[in-house]
């Protein structure tokens, strides 16, 4: 990099907080998403929302290509910096500027860990309901750009329903608010286009959140298969039966084998083939009944086993067990790829049968996570990085299970977005026309093309020559 | 132990554990960060510069990021192999923090390696709170910069004696014998705490034992880099338990007591060593825990509230976080509890010698969090009583860092039991 852009940077964010040590870059080469590397041109580290500015507006001067970064938990490669582009990394914003809780809304800074922010309002009653499995880490510009959902999205709604407004800064480097505290879109909605749009088209720097008050109370029933049919069947039985459980979750055989071996041991009997997690919650007369209501419908199907938490712990251990199923891969391989399909809910037995299939056409060692309520997967295909033609296998057969959701019915991510990962698969999703609005949106914003490189669309639009008149985006 | 970084996915879900990272909000001052740089060096060595000796140096060494690894990582450990392998770098090259190690290393084993040097290390420190004196000892040669601003966490009152005596009122029928691990810095800075610890058992009818063959636990060598200082020293401490014919080894310091529960990694399988340091292993329990399982009384409802603070080699290296709470109230505390409680000090063995900008940094975010109206922050840990009470006077207040056995100890005293 110059020396005169170098010298502005540290104006902007103080020489402390320019990154250019080639050791230092290296650690940011990637996020959770490993198959994709490169090291940044440099990191800064802003404490502002003017030190973003300054930063934005000395690389878009510069032509130089930037992206945002939170805690670096993206499966898709969403952080990963390509084309010598600069991390603009936001762990030092994260403060909670406030909590109304007359109007039940935090203001929270980019950087603020999920998590920390369900913490905060506990003592109010109150907590954020969107729980990315990733929440102890991910931030929530994180979430805010990759529209996260979790395990309680179920009853509760993703990112998009609990983001009231934020303040952002656009490529050009102009700090502008986006949505209003009625959480009434005026005119186009504009908070629920840039939500999820992968920081490709600006820089999230507060975010106004919903505060979600804690239900009076939450009971959690497991369920123990021996067969995966079954257990896919009773999912699609218990939502059929008027039940919204806050959150279905399930394991197959191979993911229990791996959680078992984690930080958070369960004690499952051996040889199951599924597990299923379904929490309830409401107010505190209700909860007892509806959980008793999942129970009998999980009874009705061959099942081993149906219990109920006995104590807040066990509920806890239940769900930290879950809730670190894809870290625990590395217990049982170097490597996993984790795949993020949707699909029509009934589909689930036919779905989960054509993973195995895949599976063992590639021999490829394949774990199930999901979030079995919505129909999001997460197949974990494991591999070793070592091996090239394994690498090969893993990706060819990681598409051809997005082709299988697409088939179905469904779409080819759920929650962990497109990155770099999926972007040549958003043709399998969108034809022509269709990609060419999102490539209309992607101009509007940011025309130069500057905002996280190489993510989200795919390359060289056959179908973009006409290109459409830039909007103004506030 | 070869180090193996292949199981870290690369998830990301250590971070908000890691101080150093909390502290700089870089991915390189991470555990995954870190775990990264060792893989891409063991790769390829020639990559190492200062930045990345920096970034692996600055570990605390406090494990929080192994307990929170879905994966097992074992960043803190994998840190520590490098250090032993890098510490010979040749003088006047690498982090400043092996610099000072290098240069205490050899007085730490002095003062640190037999009863004698403790007696003098103690009669240092006592000299040190005399102005003239103080000056002189804290510019030998080999006491660094940064242990004048700690020496501002010492007790105003230094014992004379170690703690290597038996206390009268042993319990008529004992049930169960145990071997009281006196350490150094408790047995010295700390001895009241060692004779408190022995009155506790002993008032949960449990048989006291106190070796004068047992000697400092090697932690600090271990984690600076030199560990066949720690092997010589941990055969010393198994052959003074197997002499002392206890069934349990008491430790009233978090930090010696996972040292000790991971004797068995200074040897290997093959050595007869290696039994033996498994024998003593499964013997250690932290004074705290044990205590909270033993019948003391409940005691009166104190007056003041008090908070606690969780050591890194209790909580993380240990798991144990409820026991000490549990004894406390039992012995008629309040507790109100600071946020990231668990949060590394800064104090980490020597760290604070070796690190004194990021040991500052963490102290003063400890001692911030501190709640208000407190008057004392327990800490079963002679590092953490020492550095959070030298942060403590920098804020000029009255709260007092104590170890949860002195506060026990002292709940009882008052009501005659002790
Ligand atoms: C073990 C594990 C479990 C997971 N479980 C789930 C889950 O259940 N549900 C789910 O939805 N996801 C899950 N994820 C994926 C991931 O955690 C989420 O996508 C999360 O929102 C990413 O947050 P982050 O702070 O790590 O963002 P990063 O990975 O740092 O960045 C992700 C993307 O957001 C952009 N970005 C970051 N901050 C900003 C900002 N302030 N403004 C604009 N753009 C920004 C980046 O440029 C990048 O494109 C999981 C990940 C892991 C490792
Ligand atoms: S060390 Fe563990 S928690 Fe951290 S990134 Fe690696 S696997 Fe995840
Ligand atoms: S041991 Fe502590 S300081 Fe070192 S990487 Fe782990 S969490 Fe960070």
């Amino acid at each position: 990099m110059e020396d005169s852009l170098i010298e502005a940077l540290k104006m902007a964010v103080g020489a402390r907080y320019l990154v250019l040590d080639p050791m230092a870059l290296l650690t940011y080469c990637c996020d959770g998403y490993t198959l994709a590397e490169e090291s940044p041109r440099a990191v800064v580290l802003p404490a502002t929302v003017e030190e973003v500015q300054a930063v934005v507006k000395i690389l878009s001067a510069a032509n130089i290509p930037f992206l945002a970064r939170g805690a670096g938990t993206s499966l898709s490669g969403g952080a990963t910096p390509l084309n010598g582009s600069v991390i603009i990394h936001l762990s030092r914003m994260n403060k909670i500027c406030e909590i109304d809780v007359e109007n039940r809304v935090v203001v929270v800074e980019p950087g603020v860990v999920n998590v920390h922010i369900t913490r905060a309002l506990e003592p109010y009653g109150y907590y954020y309901a969107p729980d990315p499995s990733s929440q102890q880490a991910c931030t929530i510009g994180g979430n805010f750009a990759e529209n996260s959902g979790g395990p309680h999205c179920l009853k509760y709604g993703v990112t998009v329903n609990h983001i009231l407004m934020a303040e952002v800064v656009t490529g050009a480097g102009e700090v502008v608010r986006i949505g209003n505290l009625a959480g009434e879109p005026e005119g186009p909605d504009l908070l629920g286009l840039v939500i999820g749009s992968e920081g490709t088209l600006l820089v999230a720097t507060k975010l106004w959140l919903r505060m979600t008050p804690k239900p009076q109370d939450s009971q959690t029933v497991l369920a123990l298969f021996d067969e995966v049919g079954e257990a896919s069947q009773a999912v699609s039985d218990i939502v059929a039966a008027g039940v919204i459980p806050a959150a279905l979750e399930m394991m197959d055989q191979l993911a229990i084998y791996a959680v078992e071996r984690g930080a958070y041991p369960v004690g499952y009997p051996p040889g199951l083939a599924a597990v299923l997690l379904i929490e309830v919650d409401g107010e505190a007369h209700e909860v007892p009944a509806v959980a008793e209501d999942v129970h009998t419908v999980l009874s009705a199907h061959q099942v081993r086993e149906v219990k109920m938490a006995a104590t807040p712990e066990e509920k806890a251990r239940w769900w930290a067990n879950r809730k670190t199923a894809f870290g625990a891969m590395g217990l049982i391989s170097r490597q996993y790829y984790v795949q993020d399909g949707v699909i029509p809910r009934s589909r689930l037995p036919e779905a989960l049968s054509r993973i195995a299939e895949i599976g063992q056409r590639y021999d490829i060692q394949i774990a199930n996570v999901f979030h079995a309520g919505d129909g999001n997967l997460h197949p974990l295909l494991l591999y070793d990085e070592r091996d090239s033609d394994l690498v090969e296998r893993v990706i060819a057969a990681g598409s051809e299970i997005l082709e299988a959701c697409v088939q179905l019915g469904g779409s080819i991510t759920g929650e962990h977005g497109v990155g770099i990962e999926k972007r040549e698969d958003m043709r399998r999703q969108f034809n022509d026309t269709e990609l060419s609005a999102q490539y209309a949106v992607k101009d509007a914003f940011d025309p130069p093309g500057l905002l996280n490189q190489g993510k989200l669309l795919p390359s060289a639009p056959t179908c973009f020559e006409a290109k459409p008149a830039p909007v103004q985006s506030s | 132990m070869e180090i193996d970084t292949g199981q870290c996915v690369h998830c990301g879900l250590c971070l908000p554990a890691c101080p150093t990272y909390v502290e700089t909000g870089l991915e390189a001052e991470s555990p995954r960060g870190r775990v990264l740089l060792l893989e891409r060096l063991e790769e390829n060595p020639e990559l190492m510069n200062d930045a990345a000796a920096m970034f692996l140096d600055d570990c605390l060494g406090c494990r929080a990021c192994e307990e929170v690894c879905p994966a097992h990582v074992p960043t803190a450990h994998m840190v520590e192999e490098w250090r032993a392998k890098e510490a010979y770098w040749p003088d006047e090259v690498g982090p400043e923090g092996f610099a000072v190690f290098r240069r205490i290393s050899g007085p730490l084993s002095f003062f640190f390696g037999s009863a004698r040097g403790l007696a003098w290390f103690q009669r240092l420190v006592r000299w040190s709170h005399w102005p003239v004196i103080g000056q002189w000892v804290s510019h030998l040669r080999f006491v660094p910069e940064s242990a004048r601003t700690l020496s501002e966490g010492l007790p105003h009152r230094v014992p004379k004696s170690l703690s290597r005596i038996r206390r009268g009122n042993p319990p008529a029928a004992p049930t169960d014998k145990a071997m009281l691990f006196v350490g150094c810095i408790m047995d010295t800075i700390y001895a009241e705490t060692n004779h408190h610890t022995q009155d506790l058992l002993q008032l949960g009818e449990v048989e006291v034992v106190v070796p004068q063959r047992q000697r400092c636990c090697g932690a600090l060598h271990k984690h600076g880099g030199a560990p066949e200082v720690a092997r010589r020293w941990a055969q010393e401490n198994i052959m003074a338990f197997e002499e002392s014919g206890a069934s349990t080894v008491v430790v009233n310091a978090a930090g010696c007591g996972a040292m000790m529960k991971e004797y068995s990694n200074l040897f290997e399988k093959e050595d007869p060593w290696y039994a033996r340091a498994c024998r003593l292993e499964e013997a250690v329990v932290d004074a705290t825990a044990y205590l909270a399982s033993l019948p003391l009384p409940d005691g009166a409802p104190q007056g003041a509230e008090i908070t606690v603070h969780d050591p890194c080699h209790l909580a993380h290296g240990q798991g144990i976080r409820q026991e000490p709470r549990q004894l406390l109230k039992r012995a008629g505390y309040h507790i109100q509890e600071m946020p990231d409680s668990d949060l590394c000090c800064g104090s980490a063995g020597i760290y604070n010698l070796t690190h004194p900008a990021m040991a500052q940094s963490l102290q003063k975010r400890k001692v911030e969090s501190v709640p208000e109206g407190i008057g004392q922050v327990a800490a079963a840990n002679p590092g953490c009583l020492m550095h959070i009470q030298a942060g403590l006077r920098k804020q000029s207040g009255t709260v007092e860092a104590v170890h949860p056995v002195d506060l026990v100890w002292e709940a009882y005293h008052r009501q005659g039991v002790v």
